[in-house]
């Protein structure tokens, strides 16, 4: 990783002419030390003296350590050491050594006029390559002293990690930035119109945590919320390819239950890897029909998704052979597959059958051993307590890093799946992890500690380049892009135009595809067993006039151009950028269309029953309850998609008829204009 | 040209290349969080001159079989109680204006074209043990084969990301003739058809309906164009003026604006006249309107002259249909025949009359061949498919290839510094029909592709910390006799 990066980096540095590494001209030629001296370093010296080698106690990691030995005069560069070895002709203290390659006069030249210059370096590069090796126990680490009553230990680590960085503490949002924010990050929805009138005249001190509990405790909202994102991690599909010839199986029903009643983490993972007819999607994998890549097998696939999923561990790399880019080994993702497989497995490497058969093994050894001669289940049991073991801190950090980076836009350890990455605050990381231990693997209790902090409850910074890219030190959450799934469910809501069931939804077809709302309906039920029998008919009949959120409807063309994935692959992140071709397709795509003229139609025919009254009364905040009218339209739609009310410029933009045809028009522009609006697709 | 500018002109070409692409892996590196182009250590991928600027992949989908199209082999006219292990072709061959070169019955129009092609008859595809349309299909456009640990991009997101636009208004992958949704198979066609972990930007812009394309770049049904055109002012308006202003310099902000923009560009722009084929004069839209593939092969030359970059135009996969034949062979590929042979041969005479067959790179190709016996290869494990499967022929039903055949297939090219009237490969003249001469893999084919327009088959790019190459572990290679 660290190499790639800083051979990325090497390459943008060069683009940008940085002035810094051509600080110093020699012979007319300004050095770079990224393109002229680290491929000479690389390919000469670096073998020896780089990384975790350090022959003859010499490391040249890093431009300091090459000061400290004193191999190079910056004064006399003639005289530096280095160079004398790399000049010499004698074979016993010639560098590089008597039977290795010897540098070209060119390189020779290149490294002299590298000293010469002062030896620049670029800023941050080590040949150590990864230097940070994560821990694996749970820390307890100590809080900082409470600063200004701030004293949600979330915030007290942030805010000595903010004089540490001489970052300026985020700005506080208002009641209508927090109420959206809260709303789309725990039940997936935007606050409807009246609850942002009535939260903004609510004067109780403790209403924003009250709040934070209220929505919590939404059971089926958070369930619905939080099943798109475990849908991607678990790639759990109501319909797609694999599913022929019972390939792939859904654990909707299982998933949708596990978050209805807040199952906790510890027992979550268990019932996945200890699976039962429900819950055993995830592990089996996808079986694809004919011959596939040794690396596809179902018990590889197995090591890629538990190890990806639970622990942020890509194992990808290492299922053909031992990984380039972290530590992993073929050996280690085959003993992984080993235990979950009912038989021999054989180690292939780049699909070549090695002849050894892998040894059922656990990744973290320290944490205890799987009995390789133990039959399948006993190996399944010994995996989900291994990776449940308290002093399994991988577990644990992984997830509430995961949770962070919903909530805040970018992991604490970035990408979310190299949990092997050095984390900005390792105290945060740490301390959040052995929160969720602490309160019984309980994940709503870890959401409720976040939410609750001024941190979670600030202004989102604007960034001017790719927060994705670059350093990254934390001063405030990311603006975060909508979900398919929320932009889907805000035009829904605000229209009131919800798909219709059909009985699909109630019901498996012959390759146990769809039915996902019969999985929902026996998930919440107390008897779910009195349901297992009725006829999909009966369970539509009892569905009701529930709304069906995009979480639970298929893969629809607009859910797929908003990003929604396919779920063949795990996805842990969604694309943060609206592309072209999406632009486009909400531009005059003929679904979002069709959704905007019904439901033009239908607000339309709501409000023109009504007599128009002149301004609509305001409360002492600013906000108003919309009246029934043309005019109070836009006040109303405004509220229900940017959850603030109109300014006056956009009021005037957009007068509505009060002829109910014209107005559906008018209706129609506005809500397309309201919906296209970064303020409104960016969470900020 | 002159050899020696020529080269000149390559060579210069081809740094300017080097130099956008390296500026475009800094603007990844630097602006994006998607995939970024990955670059040995002072070994940037090198590029080879382009050939040809723009690509027209003609998509045989369900199995075109060799025999009966670019491969002929013994004819046997249909006849009750004939043995089918003696037939292998159900048409006969007819010459092409090209001397030993002869095809098959029905594409009267394509032989007099075969002039401008180059003809692979060694094609062939690995057998996959498990014969899946989809599965092959998958493996054609991605070149890779399912399933992937990552989301693998097809063919036209690769050309489109790794080449970029021609024109900036014209999407630079545009897929005609498959509906997705509503296909039996629809899941299976959305794991291939698209951008994969390059993202959308470099999906395909689909057009099921080439008659509709216009549709796709108009504002949508009922909104006239100075509604939709204040709309959009509007809200440009709203974001200059609205309480947000001040997050103007967002970068989240920015992106989205910028596709917004782009996005109306082409909805605005003259170059969306592309789109619409009332626009053809009668004369020639009669030609092409053969059928849906027929408007599909003119909406891919008026858009190609608009300056796309990949254009993909399918008969449509749908199961059992069109030329995925399991039964009545004969009959259906009568019809098939009538269909393609015209608009191809057309869509051809067009570009090279217009001077831009030269530029233009035309791919006729299909997952797999097929075969009157044979399932897969020889030693297949593969499941027979054939629907009128018989030892003797009692009913026309039983008269045509009906199991997929993956040892040998065809596939044409035409332009794109391709030789013309060029043959290549050789398949058995007895049963099995493997290809016996120069084979040519998926993965040598998309070399060849990328080569002809201007791109390595080691392009490659890091996802998840790991290399992707455009071809399979870099390992493609261009079939170089076939250039001109």
């Amino acid at each position: 990783m660290k190499r790639l990066l800083a051979r990325l980096g090497t390459l943008s540095l060069w683009l940008l002419c940085t002035t810094a590494l051509h600080a110093k001209y020699a012979h007319g030629k300004p050095i770079d030390f990224a393109h002229d001296v680290v491929p000479i370093l690389n390919r000469h010296c670096v073998a020896c003296h780089g990384g975790k080698e350090a022959k003859g106690g010499f490391s040249m990691n890093t431009r300091e350590l090459v000061l400290e030995a004193e191999v190079v005069d910056l004064k006399q560069p003639e005289h530096s050491r280095l160079l004398q070895l790399i000049l010499s002709s004698d074979p016993e203290s010639q560098m590089p050594p008597k039977e290795v390659e010897r540098l070209s006069p060119a390189d020779v030249s290149v490294l002299q006029q590298w000293v010469e210059a002062g030896l620049p370096w670029e800023s941050g590069y080590s040949f150590a390559g990864r230097a940070y090796e994560p821990p694996l126990a749970p820390r307890r680490p100590a809080l900082p002293p409470v600063v200004d009553g701030r004293d949600n230990p979330v915030d007290r680590i942030l805010d000595a990690y903010l004089v540490e960085q001489h970052q300026t503490r985020p700005t506080p949002i208002d009641d209508q930035q927090f109420l959206r924010r809260v709303y789309l990050d725990v039940v997936g929805i935007l606050p409807p119109p009246e609850r942002v009138t009535a939260f903004v005249a609510e004067p109780a001190s403790d209403k924003r945590s009250k709040l934070i509990d209220e929505l919590l405790n939404n059971r089926e909202g958070y369930a619905t919320h939080w099943l798109t994102f475990w849908n991607d991690l678990l790639r759990n599909a109501y319909s797609g390819t694999g599913f022929i010839d019972g390939g792939r199986k859904q654990m909707t029903q299982w998933l949708y239950h596990a978050l209805y009643t807040n199952l906790s983490y510890d027992e979550f993972v268990r019932q996945i890897v200890v699976a039962s007819n429900n819950s055993e999607g995830f592990i089996k994998g996808i079986k694809w029909r004919g011959t596939v890549n040794a690396s596809q097998m179902q018990e590889i696939q197995f090591a890629q998704n538990v190890s990806q999923v639970f622990l942020g561990i890509n194992m990808k790399c290492a299922s053909c052979h031992d990984s380039f880019i972290d530590r992993w080994t073929l050996k280690e993702t085959y003993g992984l597959a080993a235990a979950y497989s009912q038989q021999p497995l054989e180690i292939h490497r780049c699909d070549k059958a090695q002849g050894t058969q892998a040894v059922a093994a656990w990744i973290f050894p320290e944490l205890g051993r799987i009995d390789p001669e133990a039959p399948q289940p006993a190996r399944m049991k010994q995996i989900a307590s291994l990776m449940t073991h308290p002093q399994n801190g991988r577990l644990t950090r992984t997830l509430v890093n995961r949770l962070w980076h919903r909530l805040f836009g970018r992991g604490i350890v970035h990408p979310v799946d190299a949990m092997h990455t050095e984390p900005w605050s390792v105290d945060l990381l740490d301390y959040l992890a052995v929160y969720l231990a602490d309160q019984s693997y309980d994940i709503k209790q870890v959401l409720r500690l976040i939410l609750n902090s001024a941190a979670y409850q600030s202004h989102a910074i604007a960034s001017t380049s790719d927060p994705e890219t670059g350093t990254f030190v934390f001063g405030g959450p990311i603006a975060r892009r909508l979900t398919a799934e929320q932009f889907v469910d805000a035009v829904r809501s605000i229209t009131g135009v919800w798909p219709q069931p059909d009985l699909g939804m109630f019901q498996r077809d012959g390759r146990d595809q769809h039915g996902q709302l019969r999985d929902v309906l026996l998930a919440i039920s107390e008897t779910p067993e009195q349901l297992t029998s009725v006829s999909a008919e009966d369970l539509l009949v009892q569905w009701g006039t529930r709304p069906i959120r995009a979480a639970l409807a298929g893969l629809d063309p607009l859910q797929a151009q908003l990003g929604r994935p396919m779920r063949e692959q795990v996805v842990t992140s969604r694309p943060t950028q609206l592309t072209t071709l999406q632009a486009i397709n909400l531009s005059n795509g003929e679904e979002l269309a069709e959704l905007l003229r019904q439901g033009a139609g239908r607000l339309a025919a709501q409000f023109s029953t009504s007599i128009p009254t002149a301004t609509p009364p305001t409360t002492q905040d600013g906000i108003s309850a919309p009246p029934k009218t043309p005019s109070g339209i836009v006040d109303h739609i405004c509220l229900g998609l940017l959850t603030r009310l109109p300014t006056e410029d956009e009021r005037s933009s957009f007068s509505i008829s009060v002829d109910e045809s014209a107005a559906v028009t008018e209706i129609e522009d506005l809500l397309w204009t309201l919906l296209m609006l970064p303020e409104f697709q960016i969470i900020r | 040209m002159p050899t020696m500018l020529r080269d000149l002109e390559d060579k210069r070409l081809e740094r300017r290349r080097f130099i956008a692409s390296l500026a475009a892996a800094s603007a990844a590196t630097l602006l994006t969080n998607g995939p970024r182009e990955l670059l040995a250590e002072n070994e940037p991928t090198i590029h080879p001159p382009a050939r040809a600027d723009a690509c027209i992949l003609l998509w045989m989908a369900g199995g075109m079989a060799a025999p009966e199209t670019f491969d002929p082999k013994r004819y046997l006219p249909f006849e009750i109680g004939l043995p089918v292990e003696q037939v292998y072709s159900t048409f006969p061959a007819i010459d092409t204006v090209v001397d030993p070169i002869k095809i098959s019955q029905g594409f009267e129009g394509i032989a007099k074209v075969m002039d401008r092609a180059t003809l692979i008859r060694s094609h062939v595809q690995p057998d996959l043990g498990s014969i899946l349309h989809s599965r092959h299909q998958y493996h054609w456009h991605t070149g890779y084969v399912q399933h992937q640990t990552v989301a693998a991009p097809h063919l036209g997101a690769w050309i489109a990301k790794v080449l970029g636009p021609r024109n900036p208004v014209i999407p630079p992958f545009i897929n005609i003739g498959q509906q997705i949704e509503g296909n039996g198979e629809s899941e299976e066609l959305k794991a291939f058809t698209t951008g994969g972990f390059f993202g959308s930007e470099f999906g395909p812009f689909n057009l099921p309906f080439p008659e509709d394309a216009a549709q796709a770049v108009r504002p949508p049904k009922g909104m006239d164009s100075s509604r939709f055109a204040e709309r959009y002012r509007k809200f440009r308006q709203l974001v200059q003026n609205g309480p947000n202003a001040e997050h103007v310099s967002d970068y989240h902000q920015e992106s989205m604006l910028r596709a917004f923009e782009n996005a109306n560009r082409l909805l605005s722009s003259r170059d969306r006249e592309a789109f619409d084929l009332s626009l053809e004069p009668q004369t020639s839209f009669d030609t092409y309107n053969t059928g849906r593939f027929g408007r599909g092969c003119l909406a891919a030359r008026r858009l190609v002259e608009a300056g796309a970059r990949f254009v993909e135009v399918t008969t449509e996969y749908i199961p059992f249909i069109h030329w995925d034949t399991h039964e009545n062979g004969h009959t259906t590929l009568e019809k098939l025949k009538a269909e393609v042979d015209r608009p191809i041969a057309q869509l051809i005479l067009d570009l090279d009359q217009r001077g831009l067959l030269d530029r233009t790179l035309v791919v006729i190709a299909s997952e797999f061949s097929r075969d009157m016996m044979i399932e897969g290869v020889p030693g297949s494990t593969a499941q027979d498919q054939s629907r009128a499967a018989t030892d003797k022929l009692s009913e026309m039903k039983h008269y045509g290839l009906h199991r997929h055949f993956t040892g040998g297939s065809s596939v044409v090219l035409f332009g794109g510094g391709t030789k013309r009237g060029f043959l290549y490969g050789e398949t058995a003249a007895e049963r099995p029909c493997i290809a016996i001469k120069n084979p040519v893999t998926i993965s040598d084919l998309h070399a060849t592709i990328f080569h002809a327009m201007g791109m390595s088959p080691k392009s490659v790019f890091d996802i998840e910390n790991r290399p992707f190459y455009a071809t399979q572990d870099g390992k493609g290679t261009p079939v170089a006799e076939l250039f001109a």
